[in-house]
């Protein structure tokens, strides 16, 4: 008769094909059940649809191949959330709560960060960005908001534009004034913009941090209760080596990393088809390497990238069928994976009765 | 690095450490006031210690102990001191150092 360990064992079998990761690795299956060769189990996938369909079937044959007599599984498509105690900085309703992080300015970090959180939304998930650079807020151009936030007494209702939730300092900020703040006025901002903002259900909430490592940066792995950060690159030695600085800032304030995310990776040309490394290769790797942490995804260098930046259509959108686009959408899943095996190894968060 | 489960009361005003290793260590309220890491009570610099034991009201105690990331917990005291951001490795050394206080006082 099946046991519980030879169901696990057919299960590890089953290969998330876009992650290359077993189901069982992946977490995915929960509450696995198995009585007189009878399984039972929650399929907690990533990606709606057909993927997960076909997931389904693999599953049942494997563990049917492996003597099961009946196969019931229950297919969920959630986040899973990070978890932490109610008052150690979480958000009600938001599961996961990713920062985007870079050292050096310029390489692209908003429109990254725009981009991921559209193509997360448009794998099913239910997707928050908020724009935290107070130095140059420019999400709300990015994502072509036309209006700013509602406001209900204490209460900032964000704009929903291409199915993400986004809110930005630079809604509250005059756009002729160069913001020169200190410390504390800094970690006011970034608490009030959390508290504030009426967010909802989220399975994940994306945050485009301004470059570097300063106040915003303490604060937020300080006082919000992060799943972890992604590190935007290029493949260039000396933005890496500014990205290694935001690297040892979170290892240092106790955030995991989830990932990499080389951008301006390459050149295409149009015509040819032809790859130009522009700024080099394999910055990305090298810094993935050292810190073993994954690269999430390489974008290209495009025309139609940086158009649709400033048109306030993000390319998942405008051009999904553009090798950047594709780009978003593949880093948009490994970051799916990469958040679902962190919080399935995440330690618990620590218990204080004072 | 060794993180702890669980932070709690022990008797009227020490604090209670369970950590994930198994380990169970107790801190003199007065202890860890003393050891405060933040820039009032300790050069810098140097990590010369600028708070004295004759500084302190006789009875000085926590009030609130309150979660700091993943990293650490901030410790509101009776003096109305809330500066110090104690890591979980910091509060380990100080487990040792504890350790090696009662040793010696059992020893002598």
């Amino acid at each position: 008769m099946l046991n519980q360990e030879q169901a696990l064992d057919a299960l590890r079998l089953v290969v998330e094909p876009g992650l290359q990761r077993d189901i069982v690795a992946l977490g995915f299956v929960q509450e696995l059940k198995v009585s007189d060769g009878r399984v039972a189990f929650e399929l907690q996938t990533v990606r709606p649809g057909e993927a997960a369909e076909k997931l389904k079937r693999e599953a049942e044959d494997k563990l049917k191949a492996a003597g099961a007599e009946a196969v019931a599984i229950e297919l969920t498509g959630r986040a899973r959330g990070n978890p932490v105690g109610d008052g150690q900085g979480s958000l009600p309703g938001v599961r996961n709560i990713i920062p985007i992080a870079s050292g050096k300015g310029g390489v692209g970090k908003s429109t990254v960060s725009a981009n991921l959180a559209v193509a997360l939304r448009q794998t099913g998930a239910r997707v928050g960005l908020l724009d935290a650079d107070i130095y140059g807020p420019s999400i709300p151009t990015i994502m072509g908001a036309r209006q700013g936030p509602q406001l209900q007494g204490q209460q900032i209702i964000p704009p929903v534009l291409h199915g993400v939730a986004m809110c930005s300092t630079g809604f509250f900020l005059n756009p002729d004034q160069a913001v020169m703040w200190r410390g504390p006025m800094l970690s006011k901002m970034v608490d009030e913009l959390f508290r504030r903002v009426i967010w909802g259900e989220l399975d994940y909430l994306i945050v485009d941090l301004p470059p570097g490592t300063g106040d915003v940066q303490i604060t937020m792995c300080q006082r919000i209760a992060l799943t972890g950060a992604v590190i935007v690159t290029t493949p260039q030695p000396v933005a890496v080596q500014v990205a290694e600085k935001a690297v040892i800032m979170f290892q240092q304030l106790k955030t995991p990393l989830l990932g990499v995310v080389e951008n301006m990776a390459y050149f295409e040309s149009a015509k040819t088809g032809e790859r130009e490394y522009i700024f080099g290769s394999g910055g990305a790797d090298a810094l993935a390497g050292h810190w073993d942490i994954p690269v999430l995804g390489r974008i290209p260098l495009a025309t139609n990238l940086r158009e649709s930046s400033d048109a306030g259509a993000p390319i998942v959108v405008s051009n999904p069928d553009s090798p950047a686009a594709k780009g978003f959408a593949d880093a948009a899943a490994q970051l799916i994976a990469a958040v679902s095996v962190r919080n399935l190894n995440a330690e618990k968060p620590v218990e204080i009765n004072f | 690095m060794p993180r702890p489960l669980k932070i709690s009361r022990h008797g009227s005003h020490d604090i209670a450490m369970e950590w994930d290793t198994g380990r169970e260590t107790v801190y003199p309220a007065r202890f860890l006031r003393l050891a405060c890491p933040c820039a009032q009570c300790q050069d810098e610099m140097t990590g010369k210690r600028l708070i004295t034991d004759s500084a302190l009201p006789i009875l000085t105690y926590p009030t609130k102990i309150e979660p700091v990331g993943r990293y650490a917990v901030q410790v509101h005291w009776s003096d109305n001191h809330s500066t110090g951001i104690f890591t979980w490795e910091y509060l380990w050394e100080l487990a040792d150092e504890l350790d090696k206080r009662r040793e010696k006082a059992a020893l002598s």
